[in-house]
């Protein structure tokens, strides 16, 4: 187990226990508070900035004075540099400000639990945290922190100038841990370990990141608390903000580190680990959660047409807003109320928390919430694109194929193998990897992924995206006609459903209210949409 | 603390006589008395009086008062159910009638159709008519500053001398914004929702909290803006702690922000340094300009995630705005919560209470918002 899973100074993921998923990493065997010493006596001691990275290290152990200089964040230049060991949140923001250095702070609230009234369920525990962005006047933040009110746990994300990277610390006291910087997010051994479970790409994360960011206060919903709790007294609950800032912010910093990873990668012609950059393309490496703006408790049968996002029909941020594709379709596909109110009866829909017992009938705040292409996988993609590394037309032909699946794709994502492992050549790296593909789709199926990437390359470059666009417009017809039929809007809840499935057993899911419960079987087969808008299972 | 003597101008701006100062301070006083009364209950059920709402000429400021700033976004709310940020951009752009989040726009573009200059403003149309009424010649001095130096009194005003809000310098996303126009965008609609909000509402024994559930029972405001229901969620969970509540002086609303996280300029100059207020005192600014002077390039070269800004809408993506409010007396209301829902008049229909007219006209259903705005009078 990790030092990052074992430590109770980290966040109470409750949803992984009721997901099956180990609270631990296998492999990781740090030792902390037992077993071989990282430290004497199996323990951290206080004045001291640790290396940790969980899936690499075998425990946490001191860091050189040599590695310590090799760190230029504002955590390491501001403090542990000049062995000043902050242990609390307010330690942590007074010193920075005492320092002169990143003066301009932005205090953000998050809960799970948060637009559940308090006075309703007093077992609930509410999970509170803070988010706080520190950056210099008028620039992007460089330090980004996450604790809760009480400090039990305090995460930071600091921006590396010099190397171009996010260094991740946490505390674990009485000393500080670096948890590895944006790099060990990329890397096989620590990939998807320790806090690059939720850092999948090496970026800081949102994972809520659209309007109405839901379980984020935000100008969209502010979170509920009892007249007397404690949080009303503390400073920075005064100066909380509503996430649609933070939102600003996250995508610049994801974007920063991508272009400074994608100017590492590739250079001088060449790019290195080209799967390690295109299974952002082809697959979903992680995801962001989107729902309608609607508040599912004001749904009435009477009510007004309920829009769902986008993001649940197909990846359109990186398909229209990005490549430019030329839809006619004007409105999202939305549906009469009085279907969804119906669902939530339907299919059982509830609130559960099964670590305190808490249970409540009905959808989360906003209604219809369903995990969608992740904005950090399609910032890669444009960027490539920008950067005339990859062809507009390459990356569109892969998402265009199973587009109606913009997340969890096994479809797109059975193309990888095509994607070669090792450096190859920015001025040839796409063409070959589709000849590759076209070649493989002369001996396969027609409706082979081989096949609809061919189809899709086939096109002349003066009309793919007219063409592309015209297959978008139409299945949007189809969604558009569909869901406004309840077995159509059902078929749709069934598929919503099987996408949170997919999202709740990854470690990113770490909360048991960030997504509801169904009564749908729990062994239901896993569902895809077709073109033609209708859901079947995967085959 | 005690009652101010006056509500002061909007911004603290200067341009009012002191018979404007007057009037100004008039208007406001009287809305917000008007809005503490609310509709008459023989008219309207369950939204009268609110009495946790106050005058701040007329009921001291207690010791314990907190302001609470209420911040959203400029770009408006409605438009955001387009399948593109193109489309939504185009739309917002194309008419100041969907500009409804308080804040409207106006861009120019040089002869390559690249944006050079997006003057924005949140200033209310009530000032505009005091201020036209009382000083014309300042009202048209400030059109050719901030407009065009083309600007003639005919242009301004109507052959009967009455101030014309929507003239030809203010009607358009392209030839100019010097106030706001859009039918719901006027200080009086935002006295009357703060008020509204400060009525608890607790229907079948739960107490009403979220945004969306309060607008849909109290009915105050639009639902589907980013501004109505955030305000009056936010008001209503003050007065939920059983305070008082009055908009604070001087009643506005305001530029919050432009935040330029993920701009990228030509030359990289910093993308913030090309916003400046043009009207406003520090912390109540209600013009803004984004405009890039003594560079060789424009604000059309400025990438915004990668994208060059195209449309006026793209930067209103990035600015919020706000209203502050002061509560006080935390605790101390013995206001009771209405236990039902607003309930509008029952109307008979007539022709003239709908008409197609008045949809393509504002594109709102429902009561015209000019008819729920207060006239401004001097006195």
């Amino acid at each position: 187990m990790s030092v990052w899973e074992r430590t109770p100074e980290r966040r109470r993921a409750t949803a992984w226990a009721a997901a099956g998923i180990p609270d631990g990493n296998v492999g990781a065997d740090e030792a902390l508070t037992a077993g071989t010493s990282a430290d004497d006596g199996g323990r951290l001691r206080e004045g001291r900035l640790y290396r940790g990275v969980s899936g690499v290290d075998q425990g946490p152990r001191p860091m050189s004075t040599e590695e310590l200089a090799g760190l230029n964040d504002p955590m390491a230049v501001v403090f542990f540099r000049q062995a000043r060991w902050p242990m609390t949140l307010e330690d942590l923001l007074d010193g920075l400000t005492q320092a002169n250095v990143l003066l301009a702070q932005a205090v953000y609230m998050i809960g799970e639990a948060g637009q559940i009234p308090p006075d309703e369920a007093c077992e609930l525990s509410r999970d509170i945290r803070f988010a706080i962005t520190r950056a210099s006047s008028g620039k992007d933040p460089d330090l980004l922190v996450s604790s809760d009110p009480t400090s039990a746990f305090l995460q930071v994300a600091a921006w590396d100038s010099t190397a171009q990277v996010f260094n991740y610390y946490m505390r674990i006291s009485p000393a500080w841990v670096w948890t590895g910087n944006s790099w060990s997010a990329l890397e096989p051994g620590s990939r998807g370990k320790g806090c690059f479970d939720s850092h999948a790409n090496g970026s800081v994360v949102m994972k809520e990141l659209k309007q109405p960011w839901n379980n984020w206060q935000s100008m969209s919903a502010t979170i509920q608390l009892a007249p007397d709790d404690p949080l009303r007294g503390n400073p920075l609950y005064r100066q909380v903000i509503g996430a649609e800032r933070l939102e600003l912010a996250v995508r610049g910093l994801i974007a920063r580190w991508t272009t400074a990873r994608l100017a590492a990668v590739a250079c001088d012609g060449m790019v290195e680990h080209p799967d390690h950059v295109l299974r952002q393309l082809f697959t979903s490496t992680t995801v962001n959660l989107a729902s309608s703006s609607t508040q599912s408790a004001t749904v009435t049968h009477d009510g007004r047409d309920l829009v769902l996002p986008m993001g649940f029909w197909l990846n359109s941020d990186a398909l229209i807003n990005d490549f430019g594709l030329p839809v006619s379709v004007e409105t999202a596909p939305s549906a009469p109320a009085s279907f969804y109110a119906d669902s939530l009866a339907t299919f059982g829909f509830r609130l559960e928390e099964r670590t305190s017992g808490f249970s409540r009938q009905g959808d989360t705040f906003f209604a219809f919430v369903v995990p969608e292409a992740a904005y950090e996988d399609n910032e890669v993609v444009r960027q490539l694109v920008e950067k005339s590394l990859v062809p507009a037309k390459f990356a569109a032909c892969v998402l265009m194929v199973d587009f109606t699946n913009p997340v969890f794709s096994p479809v797109r994502a059975r193309l990888m193998k095509y994607v070669p492992m090792a450096s190859a050549s920015t001025a040839t790296w796409c063409a070959e990897i589709a000849t590759s593909i076209v070649a493989a789709a002369s001996t396969l199926p027609a409706g082979s992924p081989e096949s609809q990437f061919a189809e899709n390359w086939s096109l002349a470059e003066a009309e793919w995206r007219a063409v592309l666009a015209r297959r978008i417009d139409d299945y949007l017809e189809k969604a558009t006609a569909r869901i406004r039929t309840a077995s159509g809007f059902d078929d749709f809840t069934r598929l919503a459903e099987s996408r949170r499935r997919e999202f709740k057993a990854m470690r990113l899911n770490e909360f048991e209210l960030t997504l509801p419960m169904t009564d749908i079987a729990a062994d239901a087969p896993r569902l895809r949409m077709n073109e033609d808008a209708t859901v079947t299972a995967v085959n | 603390m005690s009652t101010i003597t006056r509500y002061g101008p909007p911004g603290r701006l200067t341009d009012l006589s002191d018979v404007g100062l007057k009037a100004w301070h008039v208007f406001i006083a009287d809305s917000v008395d008007q809005a503490i009364n609310g509709p008459d209950p023989s008219q309207v059920l369950h939204d009268s009086p609110r009495s946790q709402f106050y005058n701040l000429t007329k009921t001291e400021t207690a010791p314990d008062a907190a302001e609470a700033t209420v911040t959203w976004t400029a770009f408006p709310n409605r438009l955001r159910s387009a399948v593109s940020d193109r489309q939504r951009w185009q739309r917002a752009d194309a008419s100041r009638d969907v500009q409804d989040e308080y804040c409207e726009w106006s861009v120019t573009r040089n002869e390559a159709g690249k944006i050079i200059r997006v003057a924005f403003t949140c200033e209310g149309p009530e000032y505009w008519d005091v201020l036209a009424q009382t000083s014309p010649e300042t009202a048209l001095e400030l059109y050719r500053a901030h407009i065009s130096p083309s600007v003639q009194s005919s242009d301004l005003f109507g052959p009967d001398g009455r101030y014309l809000r929507r003239n030809k310098w203010n009607d358009s996303t392209t030839h100019g914004a010097m106030h706001l126009i859009q039918p719901s965008n006027t200080l009086g609609a935002e006295i009357e929702l703060a008020a509204a909000a400060t009525i608890r509402r607790v229907i079948e024994g739960r107490q009403l909290t979220g945004a969306q559930e309060l607008i849909a029972c109290s009915k105050y405001g639009v639902a589907d803006r980013n501004s109505d229901p955030h305000i009056g969620e936010v008001v209503n969970s003050v007065a939920r702690q059983k305070a008082d509540l009055a908009l604070s002086d001087p009643v506005g609303l305001y530029f919050d922000d432009l935040a330029t996280d993920g701009w990228s300029t030509p030359d990289g100059s910093d993308a913030k340094s090309y916003w400046t207020y043009e009207r406003g005192d520090t912390g109540h600014p209600v013009r803004a300009v984004y405009e890039v002077a003594e560079r060789n390039f424009t604000v059309g070269d400025i990438t915004i995630s990668g994208k060059p800004i195209e449309y006026g809408a793209q930067i209103a993506d990035f600015i919020t705005m706000k209203l502050t409010a002061v509560a006080c007396r935390f605790g101390r209301s013995t206001t009771e919560p209405q236990t039902a829902c607003v309930e509008p008049p029952a109307r008979e229909f007539s022709p003239g209470a709908f008409s197609p007219h008045a949809l393509s006209a504002h594109g709102y259903l429902g009561v015209h918002p000019d008819l729920a705005s207060r006239s401004t009078r001097l006195s």
